[in-house]
C-alpha cells in the first residue's frame, strides 16, 4: 500500500490519452498548403510579396476564428448553421452604429462581442436545456438572426463606415511588425484553445462529451452546461471575426456580408482533421484547414480560373479529408 | 396503487383518473398526430389571412383565385420536402443539403440538351432525370456503402455541383426559344368540367404534371412496398434491421438516389416555372435545401430516422406556401421577404421543440 502507486498510474495514463502535438493530418496540411504555396509564388512571383502574404494572413483570421468556434461544437458531436447569420447581425450593428450612430470603432466592436455572444447563447440555451437537435435548431435561429441583420440593413447598403476600422485591417495601420493585428488575435485565440483543449479538464470534458454523451456525464461531467457553453464561445468568436470583417472591408456593407461562412467553417474544421462524429479534432488542424481553402481561393484567382471554381475544389478536400478519417477510424479498429 | 384506497374516494379517484386520461388522449392526439395538428394549422393560416384580406388590411385579396395561382410555389418545396423525407427517415443522420445544388446542375444540363443542342424533348427530360439519380447514387455510395456522415457528403455535393452550375455557362442563364416554351407546362389551367371546370380557379398545370404524380408514387412506395417498410426499419434500428436480413446499405443508398432522382424532376418543374435554366435557380436566396428540410420537420418526420409521414409533409408544404403567400400580401416590399424567413425560422424551431417533446412524452408523432 503506497501512495506512488496509483500516482504513477495515473501520470502514465495521462501520457497516452494525449494526442501527439502535431497530427498526421496536420502534417499532411502544412506540406500540402506550402506546395500550393511554391507552385503559386512558381507561377506568379508577386505570390510571395509583403501585400500579398499580409493580405492572405488577413483574411484567414475571421473565417479561421469562426472555425476554431465550429471546431469546438463538432469535438462535442453537435454543429452550428447559423454562424453566417451571426456574422451578418453583428457586422451590420458595427457598421450602422459607427456609420450613423457615431459609436467608437472599438465600442462597437465591444458591442458586436455582446451580441455575438447573446446569440450564440440563444443557440446554447435551445439545444442543450431544450434538447433538440443541433442541425435543426441552428437552421432555424439562422432564419431568426437574418431577420433581424436584414431589419438592421433596413433594405440599404450601410455607408461611410469611417475610417478608424482599418486598426483591425490588413493594411499599415493595422499591422504591428508588419504582421495584420487580426492575425495575431486568431494566433492567440488559437493557442490559448489548443492550450485549454488539451490541458484542461473543461476541455477534456468537450471531447469526452462527444465520443459518449451519458457516459460523460456519468463521469460527473456537466454536459449541458458544456454544451450551452461551447455555443456561446462560438457566437464571441463570431463577433469577434464581425469586427475583423468591418475592419478590411469599404466603407460600405452590404447584405451579402457573411453568406457561405457556415459552409466555409465546416469544411476548414473537417478538413483540419475534426471528425464530424465528435470526440476528436483540433484548432490547429482547422486553422490550417482555413489556410488550405484560403490557398486554393487565390490560387484559383491568380490562374484566372473562374472564382467559383474554388468551391468545387473545396468539395473534393471535405471528401478527401473526411475518407483519410474513416481510414483511420477503421485501422484504428483493426488493431485493437 | 389506487386499489389500496377506500370503495368512495376510489370510485371519484378512478373517475377523475379516467378524465384525465381522456383530456390526456386528446391532447395527445392534437400533438402525436401531425395530419391533424396540420389541418389545424392550414386552417388557421387561412382563416387568418382571409379575414385580413376582408378586412382590407392586404395588398391584393386572398382568395380561392390566388391560393391556386400561389400553388405554383407548392411544386418545387413539396417535392423536394418528400425527398428529404427519404433520406431523413433512412436514419444515421440523413439529410440532403445538395438537393438545391443537384436542381440547378439537372436544370443547367436539361437547358444544354434541348435548348442548346436541340435534343429531343423526351430524350432531354429522361436524361435530367437519370442525371438528378445518379447525383443522388453519388450521395447514397458514399454514405452507405463508405460511411460518410450525410451531412458531410450532401455538404461537399452541394459545393461541388453549385459550382459547376456556375461555371459551366459562365454564370448566364438559358433561356432560348424552346425553353421558354417550356412555360406552356407552368401556366394555369381550367381544370375540366366534370371536376368543376369554371366553377374552379385555374391551377398551375405543374401541379398536375410533376407533384401530384410524384406524391402517389412517393406514397406508394413508401406506404406500401417492401421497400417502405425495410426503409423505416433501418431508420428505426438499423443493427436489428440488419439481423432481420435487410440489406441495409443498399435500402440507405436507394433513399438518396429517390431523393436525387426527385430533384432532377424539380429541375424540370423550376426550368419550367421560370421559361429559363438558370444557374442560381435552386441555391439563391435561402436555397432549396432549407425550405424543404424545414416542412419535413414540421410534417412530423424525425430527424433521427423512422418517423414520417408522406401527408403530414404534403400538409406541412401547404402551410408554408399559403403562409408565405398570405405574408407576401400582408407586407410590403422586401419586408414581406424577411417576414417569411422568420415565419420559417420560427416553425422550425416550433416544431423541433415540439418532436422532441412528443417523443419523450409519447413515444413520437405519427
Amino acid at each position: 500500500m503506497t501512495i506512488t502507486a496509483p500516482e504513477a498510474t495515473r501520470v502514465s495514463v495521462r501520457g497516452r490519452s494525449l494526442p501527439p502535438l502535431v497530427t498526421g493530418q496536420e502534417l499532411i496540411l502544412i506540406v500540402m498548403v506550402a506546395a500550393l504555396w511554391v507552385l503559386l509564388a512558381i507561377s506568379n512571383p508577386g505570390f510571395l510579396s509583403p501585400f500579398s502574404i499580409q493580405s492572405m494572413l488577413w483574411r484567414l483570421a475571421p473565417i479561421g476564428l469562426i472555425a476554431i468556434g465550429m471546431t469546438l461544437i463538432i469535438i462535442t458531436s453537435g454543429i452550428d448553421i447559423s454562424v453566417a447569420a451571426i456574422l451578418m447581425v453583428c457586422a451590420a450593428s458595427i457598421a450602422k452604429l459607427t456609420a450613423e450612430g457615431g459609436w467608437p470603432f472599438w465600442l462597437a466592436v465591444l458591442l458586436s462581442l455582446v451580441l455575438g455572444t447573446a446569440m450564440g447563447a440563444l443557440n446554447g440555451l435551445f439545444i442543450s436545456y431544450g434538447r433538440v437537435p443541433a442541425i435543426l435548431i441552428t437552421f432555424g435561429t439562422a432564419n431568426l438572426f437574418k431577420f433581424v441583420g436584414y431589419r438592421i440593413f433596413d433594405s440599404n447598403v450601410i455607408t461611410g463606415i469611417p475610417s478608424e476600422r482599418s486598426i483591425l485591417g490588413p493594411g499599415p495601420e493595422g499591422q504591428v511588425f508588419g504582421v495584420p493585428i487580426a492575425f495575431l488575435i486568431l494566433v492567440a485565440a488559437l493557442v490559448f484553445f489548443w492550450y485549454y483543449l488539451r490541458h484542461f479538464p473543461g476541455g477534456r470534458h468537450f471531447y469526452a462529451i462527444g465520443d459518449d454523451e451519458s457516459a460523460a456525464a456519468l463521469a460527473g461531467v456537466n454536459v449541458r452546461r458544456r454544451i450551452f457553453l461551447v455555443y456561446l464561445v462560438t457566437g464571441l468568436l463570431v463577433g469577434l471575426a464581425a469586427g475583423i470583417t468591418i475592419g478590411g472591408g469599404t466603407a460600405n456593407l452590404d447584405q451579402t456580408v457573411g453568406k457561405g461562412t457556415e459552409l466555409m467553417a465546416i469544411a476548414a474544421t473537417v478538413i483540419g482533421g475534426t471528425s464530424i462524429l465528435g470526440g476528436r479534432g483540433s484548432v490547429l488542424g482547422c486553422v490550417l484547414g482555413a489556410l488550405l481553402v484560403q490557398t486554393v481561393a487565390s490560387g484559383v484567382t491568380q490562374l484566372r480560373l473562374p472564382s467559383q471554381l474554388s468551391d468545387l475544389f473545396v468539395g473534393a478536400f471535405i471528401i478527401i479529408a473526411v475518407g483519410a478519417d474513416i481510414l483511420r477510424r477503421r485501422n484504428r479498429r483493426a488493431e485493437l | 396503487m389506487r386499489a389500496k384506497t377506500a370503495g368512495a374516494s376510489m370510485k371519484a379517484a378512478l373517475d377523475s383518473g379516467l378524465d384525465a386520461a381522456r383530456r390526456q388522449d386528446w391532447k395527445r392526439l392534437i400533438l402525436t398526430n401531425r395530419t391533424i395538428l396540420m389541418v389545424a394549422l392550414l386552417i388557421i393560416v387561412i382563416v387568418l389571412f382571409s379575414s385580413l384580406s376582408t378586412a382590407g388590411l392586404t395588398l391584393g385579396s386572398y382568395n380561392a383565385d390566388y391560393l391556386a395561382f400561389s400553388a405554383i410555389n407548392l411544386v418545387p418545396m413539396g417535392m423536394l420536402a418528400v425527398a428529404e423525407l427519404f433520406v431523413i427517415v433512412s436514419g444515421a443522420g440523413g439529410i440532403d443539403l445538395s438537393v438545391g445544388s443537384v436542381v440547378t446542375l439537372a436544370g443547367m444540363l436539361f437547358g444544354f440538351m434541348y435548348g442548346v443542342w436541340n435534343w429531343p424533348l423526351p430524350v432531354a427530360l429522361v436524361l435530367t432525370v437519370l442525371f438528378g439519380s445518379f447525383c443522388g447514387l453519388v450521395n447514397g455510395v458514399l454514405v452507405a456503402y463508405a460511411g460518410y456522415p450525410p451531412l458531410i457528403v450532401t455538404l461537399a455535393t452541394y459545393y461541388a455541383m453549385w459550382s459547376i452550375a456556375l461555371t459551366v455557362n459562365d454564370q448566364k442563364p438559358i433561356s432560348t426559344p424552346p425553353i421558354q416554351g417550356m412555360y406552356e407546362y407552368s401556366k394555369k389551367v381550367e381544370l375540366p368540367a366534370w371536376f368543376g371546370g369554371q366553377s374552379l380557379p385555374l391551377i398551375p398545370l405543374g401541379i398536375f404534371l410533376f407533384l401530384i404524380p410524384t406524391i402517389i408514387i412517393v406514397w406508394v412506395l413508401v406506404a406500401k412496398t417492401t421497400y417502405g417498410k425495410r426503409l423505416y426499419a433501418i431508420g428505426t434500428n438499423d443493427v436489428a434491421a440488419s439481423w432481420a436480413g435487410i440489406n441495409v446499405k443498399r435500402t440507405r443508398a436507394a433513399a438518396y438516389v429517390a431523393s436525387g432522382t426527385i430533384a432532377g424532376v424539380v429541375a424540370i418543374a423550376t426550368v419550367s416555372q421560370f421559361a429559363s435554366a438558370r444557374p442560381d435557380s435552386g441555391v439563391s436566396g435561402n436555397g432549396m435545401a432549407l425550405p424543404a428540410i424545414t416542412i419535413a420537420v414540421l410534417g412530423g418526420v424525425a430527424i433521427f430516422g423512422g418517423i414520417g409521414t408522406v401527408l403530414g409533409v404534403i400538409l406541412a408544404a401547404m402551410v408554408i406556401t399559403w403562409l408565405n403567400a398570405g405574408i407576401l400580401l400582408a407586407f410590403q416590399g422586401n419586408l414581406s421577404g424577411q417576414i417569411q424567413l422568420l415565419a420559417l425560422g420560427i416553425l422550425l424551431i416550433g416544431s423541433a421543440l415540439l418532436n422532441g417533446f412528443t417523443n419523450r412524452r409519447f413515444a413520437g408523432a405519427r
